[in-house]
């Protein structure tokens, strides 16, 4: 039978524990503290680390419950270990070490990247390298090669803000709140990406990007249009700033894909 | 009754077991932030020097401060999921409290001081019993000004102990009455006194309920930029 892995994130505003069979999820849990943060502007890492330590006792229970899962039943413990808020993780990292050893287990460390990267595994089974991936969450932005699990090249990065950064950001000059990306993506649900077209922000670095000199636009834009009276509607600009961002990590990835020869 | 006690509320980490009120194993390290680092690798250690297995154990006796945020956290995270993992029960104990029973004093009045940063301590006072120390009052914070001036009023001869060789020089000089001395840090040894006496007497809380004790709110600087912005449509 296929190792029952018992897995932990931490890293930042959500706990999340799951069991997992192979690549089949047999539970997957999460408390998420996104309201928690809002009425801050941000992650304030010292409520992440609290919130965590009030949530991982009972999601690992109900996690194990739902799986119908006895600790006996493990084969290993398996925490995300970085990168990402330090108090946060060492939550994860210590409840998880402390299981393991608890049950003479062995206890893996992820790295916070390459759990995105492999995530899409659980779900499709096509996915297999030779890849390329792209890793858009909150914090970071990078295309990687696959050539084989475990075997990762960082082919480009973002130069300035990740985008998950700059949705937050513009989410800020459109008067949309935080979170962003959520924020923008709300808006832009009635609007036409057409109706606005920002540029593409292309760096001369073939898999980089670059998200600052959209924001710039993005900012004169909407002072001018203000100004002359024909400003557009907010759905209008949400959706066409979503494309901008969306547009530029699509291309810049397919342009990898092609360049490697990854499926 | 086989305990394991967790201490890692100051910079002086240490973990112990314990067969009833006796200590058959200890380690120790001083560290500011190796909390993380020290404290499993401790635990195996002990657990190979006593010849115990973990499913030996019948309680987890764990330090939940006041003390450093971080490594509160690394102790009661390390805590919950051995004692969820084994089935066993987790007994909190205030770090204070681990200090005072470790007092050398016969008679004097103990104030027990943790340096928790920004200019203040966690304190509590304790009296010296038959056989152990009892508390005064809840754990406070306190300013080191507002602690030089409590035990200024304090009538009774003292004995401060905890970490105030960290604090700045004038704090307790020249202060009558007073005394300071050992220990500077708790220990795990006297968490796993006052946990065994909790597990005897059954006072074993809910497991949610076990949570580090702060004594302050998170510090949070507000982000009102972002959250005000109104946007053109505003
Ligand atoms: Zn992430």
């Amino acid at each position: 039978m296929k190792p029952t892995i018992l897995a932990f994130e931490t890293s930042c505003d959500e706990t999340a524990v799951a069991v997992v069979r192979g690549t089949e999820i047999l539970s997957n849990v999460l408390s998420s503290q996104v309201d928690l943060h809002a009425r801050f502007g941000g992650v304030v890492p010292e409520v992440a680390a609290r919130a965590h330590i009030e949530a991982i006792r009972s999601l690992t229970h109900e996690a194990l419950r739902k799986a119908g899962v006895h600790p006996d039943d493990l084969d290993g413990v398996a925490a995300t270990a970085g990168p990402g808020l330090v108090g946060a993780l060492l939550v994860g990292h210590s409840f998880a070490k402390a299981t393991a050893w608890a049950r003479r287990l062995p206890f893996v460390g992820i790295d916070h990247m390459e759990g995105h990267l492999m995530a899409p595994r659980l779900q499709y089974e096509e996915f297999q390298p030779p890849l390329v991936g792209l890793l858009a969450s909150g914090g970071h932005s990078q295309i990687v090669h696959v050539t084989e699990w475990g075997d990762y090249e960082t082919l480009g990065a973002t130069i300035d803000d990740a985008a998950g950064e700059a949705f937050d950001k513009l989410a800020r000059v459109m008067g949309l709140g935080f979170p962003g990306g959520p924020a923008i993506d709300a808006a832009s649900d009635e609007g036409d990406p057409a109706a606005v077209d920002f540029p593409r922000a292309l760096s001369d670095r073939p898999y980089d990007f670059s998200f600052s000199g959209l924001k710039t636009s993005v900012v004169t834009f909407l002072a001018k249009a203000k100004k002359s009276g024909d400003l557009p509607s907010q759905a209008d600009v949400a959706a066409a700033v979503q494309e901008a961002i969306v547009d530029v990590l699509v291309d810049k990835t397919f342009r990898a894909v092609d360049d490697t020869g990854a499926k | 009754m086989r305990l394991l006690a967790i201490e890692t509320a100051t910079p002086g980490s240490s973990v112990t077991l314990a067969e009833g009120r006796d200590a058959v194993a200890y380690a120790a390290r001083v560290d500011r932030t190796g909390h993380s680092e020290f404290l499993v690798p401790a635990i195996d250690f002990c657990f190979d020097q006593a010849g115990w297995s973990p499913a030996d154990l019948d309680g987890i006796v764990v330090d939940v401060g006041p003390g450093l945020y971080t490594g509160l956290r690394v102790g009661v995270a390390t805590a919950q999921g051995l004692g969820a993992t084994l089935g066993i029960p987790v007994i909190p104990v205030v770090s204070l409290d681990a200090l005072a029973l470790d007092a050398a004093t016969g008679r004097r009045h103990i104030w027990a001081v943790i340096d928790v940063r920004r200019g203040e301590v966690a304190f509590s006072t304790y009296w010296p019993v038959p056989g152990g120390v009892v508390r005064d009052g809840a754990p406070d914070l306190v300013d080191l000004a507002g602690l030089r001036a409590r035990l200024e009023s304090n009538p009774s001869d003292t004995l401060v102990v905890g970490d105030f060789p960290v604090l700045p020089e004038d704090t307790l000089r020249g202060l009558h009455r007073v005394k300071t001395g050992r220990p500077r840090y708790p220990s795990a040894r006297a968490v796993a006194e006052i946990g065994a006496g909790r597990f005897e007497r059954d006072e074993i809380p809910h497991p949610d309920e076990i949570r580090p004790l702060y004594l302050r709110e998170p510090d949070v600087t507000i982000n009102w930029e972002k959250l005000h912005q109104a946007g053109p449509w505003g």
